[in-house]
């Protein structure tokens, strides 16, 4: 069977059911990589210039990690994923770049997604990445429709359910443990509230962050994410904040960031990396309209390779410190 | 309403010829200097690249001159410049400038036909005739800054007495400036060249050829890459550059919507390593690079802090089969002349010595 290599890094939380269930009618096995760890990510920068981004060393780190395991590596082109709108240049890059440095990698399937380019550019560009394991077009018909539905039902589990991209592609291979961590994560007397607003690919990595959604939740926290929004709810907030859209993943960021600030959440936590470029903007667009409101307390944290845990702790405790504060002085005020 | 708009390079000569015309008010910010950055940087998000910190202090600059319609390239596809008006205009605000309107002039969506209705709604409706009329005559004073800054490339790498090319440069740009007629602009640039021709040189000189390659702003504005043209010069180099403001104005308003585009060279070359369009300069940059591999002696690769296009650029570009010497500069508000000119040095002395080696081989096997 022909196995196709899918590093579980940047838009692996965004769309890894949707491409795994393509694969598997296929008839094709999926390799995904282990988690993140420290010898990933130093192999993966090892092999860019310095000021590459984390997520994508980290990228190249799981690039790194299946060379041996799979036949095709798979790694998608994302232009857009909606009429005029964007993606940064490293998402586009990242077939060629990811060829350029890594190669000894086993071939790369990529794959053009342009929404602007029209619903048959989109068809076509299916049918070729689905020409590598059959020629009949409705085999990848069936193929991409199935996927489609397993993305509808992926995004369902997490805006209804509440769940996280990594519980809810464990719930989707059918694993047992979820569902108890899933109710636990919801503790019915929590402190504070706490939104988190950044990409996927920073939230749900714990080797990136640092353990961050476990660290708020062990101290009695309710975390809040962006996935758990509706996509009304994310657009309205992005044409309060933002007028239009920009950005391929501009809900994930200028969105739910718009949405919690005035939601009535106690605090709100913007996860960025140094050096990227749409959030360098988008965040400050969150920052600005924070200020400007003056209704919920915003921080943002700002990672990359030498961040130390110790710091990040720090600085979670002192703003948490500061929201228990608030609202104790809120309730006081009441009585 | 009065006019303002950031800077890059000698671009606010055409525009200010252009609204001179249409009796537009115009005010032209101080030429980008030290506290154009200094403002800039202040204000700015600290992720950000050095163009955005630059234009965001020009802008401010210009609005302390009381201009309250400012000008700024914008558009989807390109990087997140396209984004920039936007958070510019935010600035402005906050900083209390309430009543500044940043006005996003989209090249590639707004085409000609839509760069003109923006001149138009600018100018107060001035009737069609004036404002196409007007339009051409800034182009020809870009078109005759760019055909005088080519002659003074060449000039700069041999003169006998280093800087005299770029007096006569600075003079002519004045002389264009103050041109109001097509007349004495030709006049001006027949002028000049003359004069340049003249310089005594050093005729034995073969001085080695640097190309330059990057991304558009920093390539284009002196002050951001600490006039690196210059110092190359000064170092008996000669610098080219496919990149200039006319040759750019000219396909992507007059070429491209008829489906000529001078890129696709530069594209086809560059298909190997990168097979897509990923936004800014960097697909050109590697194609470039296997374009001028064989062609110059080296490359000046200068890329702003943080870019997100070139650092795909810079990833790519060792690994392709054409090989050349490319020296890569990091533009931002942390670079310093001392460092840059110590970096460029070094990288003259190797481009130097290849070719003295070259050249013995030759004469060996001859």
């Amino acid at each position: 069977m022909i196995r196709i290599g899918i590093p579980r890094a940047l838009l692996y939380y965004q769309y890894y059911p949707m491409w795994k269930t393509f694969f598997e009618e296929l008839g094709a096995e999926v390799v995904v990589s282990p988690p993140t760890s420290q010898a990933m990510l130093a192999e993966g920068s090892a092999r860019v210039v310095a000021d590459t981004c984390l997520p994508v060393k980290v990228f190249l780190g799981h690039v790194l990690s299946l060379v041996e395991k799979c036949d095709w590596m798979f790694i998608p082109a994302i232009r857009s994923v909606k009429n005029n709108t964007y993606n940064c240049s490293k998402f586009l890059g990242l077939p060629d770049m990811t060829r350029a440095v890594v190669p000894e990698s086993p071939p790369i399937l990529d794959i053009d997604i342009d929404i602007n380019k029209g619903k048959r550019a989109l068809y076509q560009a299916i049918y070729k990445l689905g020409r590598h394991f059959t020629w009949n077009p409705f085999k990848v018909r069936q193929a991409s429709l199935a996927a489609w539905q397993a993305h509808l039902n992926y995004r369902e589990l997490m805006s209804s359910h509440g769940l996280t991209p990594v519980e809810a592609i464990a719930e989707t291979s059918g694993t047992p443990e979820v569902e108890h961590k899933a109710s636990a994560s919801h503790p019915t007397s929590a402190r504070a509230t706490i939104a988190l607003i950044g990409h996927p690919y920073l939230l749900y990595d714990e080797y990136v962050n640092h353990r961050l959604i476990h660290r708020l939740e062990q101290a009695d926290n309710k975390v809040l994410t962006p996935e758990m929004l509706t996509t009304e709810e994310l657009e309205s907030a992005i044409a309060r904040l933002a007028g239009r859209a920009y950005w391929t993943y501009e809900e994930e960021v200028v969105g739910a960031g718009g949405h919690y600030l005035q939601s009535g959440t106690d605090g709100i936590i913007g996860i960025m990396t140094f050096g990227c470029g749409p959030d360098s903007l988008m965040m400050d667009a969150v920052r600005r309209h924070a200020v400007k409101l003056r209704a919920t307390p915003f921080m943002s944290l700002t990672l990359e390779e030498h961040t130390a845990e110790a710091g990040v702790v720090t600085r979670l405790e002192a703003f948490t410190d500061m929201i228990y504060r608030r609202k104790r002085r809120q309730v006081e005020a009441c009585v | 309403m009065r006019i303002g708009m950031p800077h890059m390079g000698n671009l606010y000569i055409p525009f200010k010829a252009m609204f001179q015309r249409l009796n537009i008010d115009f005010v032209i910010p101080p030429l980008t200097n030290q506290h154009t950055l200094s403002l800039g940087v202040k204000h700015s998000p600290e992720g950000l690249c050095i163009p955005f910190k630059l234009t965001l202090g020009n802008l401010i600059e210009a609005a302390q001159l009381g201009a309250d319609t400012l000008l700024m390239p914008t558009g989807y596809g390109i990087c997140r410049l396209g984004y920039y008006a936007k958070t510019q205009e935010q600035i402005l605000h906050d900083l209390g400038y309430y009543n500044v309107e940043v006005i996003g002039v989209g090249i590639s969506e707004h085409k000609l036909l839509g760069l003109l209705k923006i001149i138009k709604r600018l100018s107060n409706n001035a009737p069609w005739p004036k404002i196409i009329s007007a339009f051409r005559f800034g182009l020809s004073k870009l078109n005759t800054l760019d055909r005088i800054e080519r002659v003074v490339q060449k000039v700069r790498a041999v003169e006998l007495v280093k800087g005299t090319a770029n007096q006569l440069f600075a003079e002519a740009i004045g002389a264009i400036d103050k041109a109001d007629d097509y007349n004495a602009l030709k006049k001006a640039q027949a002028d000049y060249i003359d004069q340049l021709n003249q310089i005594t040189k050093d005729n034995q000189a073969e001085p080695v050829v640097v190309g330059i390659i990057g991304e558009l702003y920093v390539v284009l504005e002196p002050f951001s890459n600490f006039d690196v043209e210059s110092e190359l010069g000064k170092l008996g180099v000669e610098v080219r550059r496919t990149m200039f403001l006319s040759e750019w104005t000219k396909f992507s308003l007059f070429l491209n919507p008829l489906g000529i585009n001078e890129k696709d060279r530069i594209h086809k070359a560059a298909l190997p390593y990168l097979k897509r369009d990923i936004g800014g300069d960097g697909w050109e940059s590697v194609g470039e690079k296997v374009l001028h591999a064989n062609r110059y002696d080296g490359l000046v690769h200068l890329v702003p802090f943080t870019c997100m296009p070139e650092i795909i650029a810079q990833n790519i570009m060792p690994k392709t089969k054409e090989n050349i010497p490319v020296l890569t500069i990091l533009c931002d508000e942390q670079i310093t002349k001392t460092g840059m000119l110590t970096r460029l040095e070094a990288f003259v002395d190797l481009l130097q010595r290849k070719r003295r080696v070259e050249n013995n081989r030759q004469r060996v096997a001859t």
